[in-house]
C-alpha cells in the first residue's frame, strides 16, 4: 500500500491538472468540445484522490489531518469536491479553472512535502476530532469558492463599469448567478464552520488538558464565523445586495487566511500538533 | 441545369434603388401572372428592404438575363439603374447564392435569421401562385437546410448585432432572472420599440413605457402589455425600475446624474442598468461613475456589436463548407434526373429484385435447372423494362427543355422508390468510410 500511496502521491497532482485542462480549454474557446467529459474526468479525479485519502488513512492508522501537509491534501479535495456538488447543483460549468487551480496549489505543496507519520498522538485517532476537522476543512472550501465567486464578480463587474468586453465578459456567467454561487457557498461555509465549533468548544475542552478559550485559531474561526453570519444575516434581513454582500465575503476569506497563518506558522498552542 | 437568376441588394445598390424595387407581395402576385408561362415555368421572388432577387426556369433555353431584368423594370419603373446594380446567376451559382442567402452570410447584418424566414415566406407565396414547380421546391427544400444547419451547427447567428440587442444582451450579464425585474422604456420610436420588444421576448417581469407624446406610449403598450406612465412623472418613480431603456429624440440629456443618484440611494442601493440607445445621449454620461448603477450608451454599445460582427464573420468558411455540401447532394439528385443514369438505375434495381429471389429459391432446382432459371428471369426482367428504357430515352428527346424530361424521370424514380435505394447506398457507403 505504501507504494501506491508513493505513486499517488505524483498521480493525484497530474489528474488534477488534467482536469484543470479541460476545463480551461473550455473557458478559453467556448466551443463545449469538453461540457461532459471535463465533469466526468473531475468525478474520475476526485473519486481516485477519496481512495487515496482512504487507504492513506488505513495504511498510516490516522485519519489525514495531523501534519500542515495532510490538511493540504485534504482541503485540496474538498475544494475540487464542493465546486463538483456545486456546479451538479446549478449546472453552471463555466467556472471550473478558477476553482480546480487553487487544488492544485494545495495538492502539489501536499504531494512534494507530505510526511509518512506512523506514530500520532492518540487523540488524533479520536473520532470526533476527524469530524471536527473535517467539517472544520469543508467549511474553510466552501468559503475559499465563495471568495473565488466573489473575486469573479468584481472583475465582471469592473469590465463592465469600464465597458471591457473581453474574454471574462462573454465567458462567465452573469453577475447575479456570480453572487448568488458565492452566496450559496458562504451558507454552506457558515453550516460547516458551526458544526466545527460547536464540537469544538464541547468537546475539545475534555480532550485537551491545555484547552484555552482564548487559543488564536479559536478567535480566528469565530470571527470568520460572525462575519459571515453578520453577511448572511444582512442579506436576508436588510436585503443587502452585490458588492457589498461580495466585500463581506472576500474580507472573511482574508481573515481566514490569516487567522490560518498566525495560528498554524507562528502562535504555538494547544490547536497546534505540528 | 438552365436556372436564371437576378439580384439587386445592399452590396450592388443604394437604399433608395432597392426601396424602389421593393415588391410588396400584391406587386409580387402580379408579377407572377406576367412572368409564368411567358418567361418561366417557375421560379421564386424574394424581396425585402436589403435585396429584389428573382429565380426562375426560363421556358426558352435562349432566354437571358437582361430579358429577367426587362420584366422587372417593366413592372417598377425605376431611373437611374445600370447594369451594375444586378448581380446575375446561372445554373448551380444561382443555387449557391440562394442558399448563401438562406444561411444570412450575404445579409448586410451577417447571420441574419430573419432573411431565413423571409425566404421561407417568398417560396410559400410561389406556392400559393402555382410558380414553385417540382424543382423549385426541391431547391427551396435544399436551400432550408442549408440554412437551418448554418444556424445550428456554427455560431453565424449568435450574439446581437444591433444596439437594441446589445443592450438587452449587455442586461443579461448584469440580472439572471428578468422575469423579476422592472423595465422601464422612454422614448417609444423605432429604437425603444425595438428594445422593449427584445426585453418582453427575454420574459422582463413587468415593462412600463413613458413617451413624450402619450398616445404613442399606449399603443406601444398595448402591444407588450405594459404599462404606461406619463412622462411628465417617470423621474419620480426611476428608482421602482431596474432597467432603464432610453431612447428618445431630445436634443438634451433627460437624466441627470443627480436623478440618478437619489433614484440609487432611494433603491438602497441595489443594482440598477442604464442603457442610453439615443443619439444625441438622453442621461448624462458622469452616471457610470456611481457605484451602482450599469450605464452604457450607444459607443460602448457598438463594441458589443462590432465584436459579434466579426465573430460571425469568422464564422463564413464553415457555412460556405455547408453550402457547398447541400450543393453537392443538390446536383447528386439532380443529375440522377438525366436519362441514362435513371435507365442504369433502374435495370440495376430490377436485376437485384431478380439476383435476390434467385438466389432465395435456387436450391429447389437442379443444378441443370439453376441454368435455365438464370437466363428465364433475365429474359423476363429484360421484356419488362425494354418499354419503360425506349420511353425514358424518348423523355430526353421530345422535351421542349431538359427540366420537363427531369420532372418526368424522378416521377419513375419516386415511383420505384431508386432515389431511397440511391440514399441508401450512399449511407451505406458513408458508414463503411
Amino acid at each position: 500500500m505504501k507504494n501506491v500511496i508513493d505513486i499517488s502521491n505524483f498521480i493525484i497532482p497530474v489528474l488534477y491538472i488534467i482536469s484543470f485542462g479541460f476545463y480551461f480549454y473550455d473557458f478559453m474557446k467556448a466551443d463545449k468540445k469538453f461540457l461532459n467529459s471535463k465533469r466526468f474526468f473531475l468525478l474520475l479525479t476526485l473519486v481516485y484522490h477519496l481512495v487515496y485519502l482512504l487507504i492513506r488513512t488505513i495504511e498510516f492508522d490516522h485519519p489525514p489531518i495531523t501534519n500542515v501537509f495532510e490538511i493540504f491534501t485534504v482541503l485540496a479535495f474538498a475544494i475540487s469536491f464542493s465546486y463538483f456538488i456545486l456546479e451538479l447543483v446549478t449546472d453552471i460549468r463555466g467556472t471550473g479553472p478558477f476553482i480546480i487551480i487553487i487544488s492544485i496549489i494545495f495538492q502539489i505543496i501536499s504531494s512534494a512535502f507530505i510526511p509518512d507519520v506512523y506514530q500520532v498522538k492518540e487523540v488524533l485517532r479520536n473520532h470526533l476530532l476527524g469530524v471536527h476537522v473535517f467539517s472544520a476543512l469543508l467549511g474553510y472550501s466552501a468559503i475559499t469558492i465563495s471568495a473565488v465567486y466573489g473575486f469573479l464578480y468584481l472583475i465582471l463587474f469592473n469590465d463592465i463599469k469600464l465597458n471591457k468586453f473581453g474574454l471574462v465578459f462573454n465567458r462567465l456567467p452573469n453577475l447575479e448567478v456570480l453572487e448568488r454561487l458565492s452566496y450559496i457557498s458562504a451558507i454552506i461555509g457558515f453550516i460547516l464552520l458551526s458544526i466545527a465549533i460547536i464540537i469544538g468548544v464541547i468537546w475539545l475542552p475534555s480532550a485537551f488538558p491545555h484547552f484555552s478559550y482564548i487559543d488564536p485559531k479559536l478567535i480566528g474561526t469565530s470571527l470568520v464565523w460572525i462575519l459571515y453570519g453578520l453577511g448572511i444575516f444582512s442579506k436576508i434581513f436588510s436585503k443587502w445586495q452585490g458588492k457589498k454582500v461580495i466585500h463581506f465575503s472576500i474580507l472573511g476569506f482574508v481573515i481566514a487566511i490569516l487567522s490560518t497563518i498566525v495560528t498554524n506558522f507562528i502562535a504555538r498552542s494547544f490547536h497546534s500538533f505540528y | 441545369m438552365n436556372l436564371l437568376a437576378t439580384s439587386i441588394n445592399h452590396k450592388t445598390a443604394s437604399v433608395e434603388l432597392r426601396e424602389a424595387l421593393y415588391l410588396n407581395s400584391d406587386v409580387i402576385k402580379e408579377y407572377i401572372k406576367n412572368i409564368k408561362g411567358n418567361l418561366f415555368s417557375e421560379g421564386l421572388i424574394i424581396s425585402t428592404c436589403n435585396r429584389t432577387e428573382i429565380y426562375g426556369i426560363p421556358i426558352n433555353k435562349n432566354a437571358g438575363h437582361l430579358d429577367l431584368q426587362n420584366t422587372l423594370l417593366q413592372l417598377k419603373s425605376v431611373t437611374g439603374l445600370t447594369n451594375d446594380h444586378f448581380q446575375n446567376f446561372s445554373s448551380a451559382n444561382a443555387i449557391r447564392h440562394l442558399f448563401s442567402v438562406a444561411a444570412g452570410i450575404d445579409s448586410l447584418m451577417i447571420g441574419d435569421n430573419q432573411i431565413f424566414k423571409q425566404v421561407k415566406d417568398s417560396f410559400q407565396l410561389a406556392e400559393e401562385n402555382h410558380f414553385a414547380g417540382f424543382l423549385m421546391k426541391r431547391i427551396f427544400d435544399s436551400a432550408v437546410k442549408a440554412g437551418k444547419r448554418a444556424i445550428t451547427e456554427t455560431r453565424i447567428s449568435e450574439g446581437a448585432v444591433t444596439v437594441s440587442y446589445a443592450a438587452v444582451q449587455l442586461i443579461g450579464k448584469i440580472f439572471s432572472s428578468l422575469n423579476r425585474k422592472s423595465a422601464l422604456i422612454i422614448g417609444a420610436g423605432e429604437a425603444g420599440e425595438l428594445a422593449a420588444k427584445h426585453l418582453s421576448e427575454m420574459g422582463i417581469g413587468k415593462m412600463t413605457i413613458t413617451n413624450r407624446t402619450l398616445e404613442r406610449a399606449e399603443k406601444l403598450a398595448k402591444i407588450l402589455n405594459a404599462r404606461v406612465l406619463p412622462f411628465s412623472d417617470f423621474k419620480e418613480s426611476l428608482h421602482e425600475f431596474d432597467i432603464i431603456i432610453s431612447a428618445t429624440s431630445s436634443d438634451n440629456p433627460i437624466l441627470t446624474k443627480e436623478d440618478v443618484l437619489t433614484s440609487v440611494k432611494k433603491r438602497g442601493y441595489n443594482p440598477c442598468v442604464l442603457m442610453d440607445i439615443a443619439i444625441p445621449r438622453d442621461i448624462d454620461p458622469e452616471v457610470r461613475n456611481i457605484d451602482y448603477a450599469f450605464y452604457n450608451d450607444i459607443g460602448s454599445l457598438n463594441i458589443i456589436v462590432q465584436q459579434n460582427l466579426l465573430r460571425r464573420k469568422e464564422e463564413i468558411p464553415k457555412v460556405e463548407k455547408i453550402i457547398d455540401e447541400e450543393l453537392s447532394s443538390f446536383l447528386n439528385w439532380y443529375n440522377s434526373l438525366e436519362a441514362a443514369p435513371a435507365i442504369k438505375d433502374l435495370r440495376d434495381y430490377f436485376e437485384l429484385i431478380r439476383a435476390e429471389e434467385v438466389d432465395k429459391n435456387k436450391n429447389r432446382f437442379s443444378a441443370e435447372d439453376q441454368e435455365k432459371l438464370e437466363i428465364i428471369t433475365k429474359r423476363i426482367i429484360n421484356k419488362i423494362l425494354h418499354y419503360p428504357t425506349v420511353e425514358l430515352k424518348k423523355f430526353t428527346e421530345s422535351a421542349t427543355n431538359g427540366d420537363e424530361a427531369a420532372i418526368k424521370i424522378s416521377i419513375v424514380r419516386e415511383l420505384f422508390g431508386m432515389n431511397n435505394l440511391h440514399s441508401d447506398e450512399t449511407s451505406k457507403k458513408q458508414k463503411e468510410s
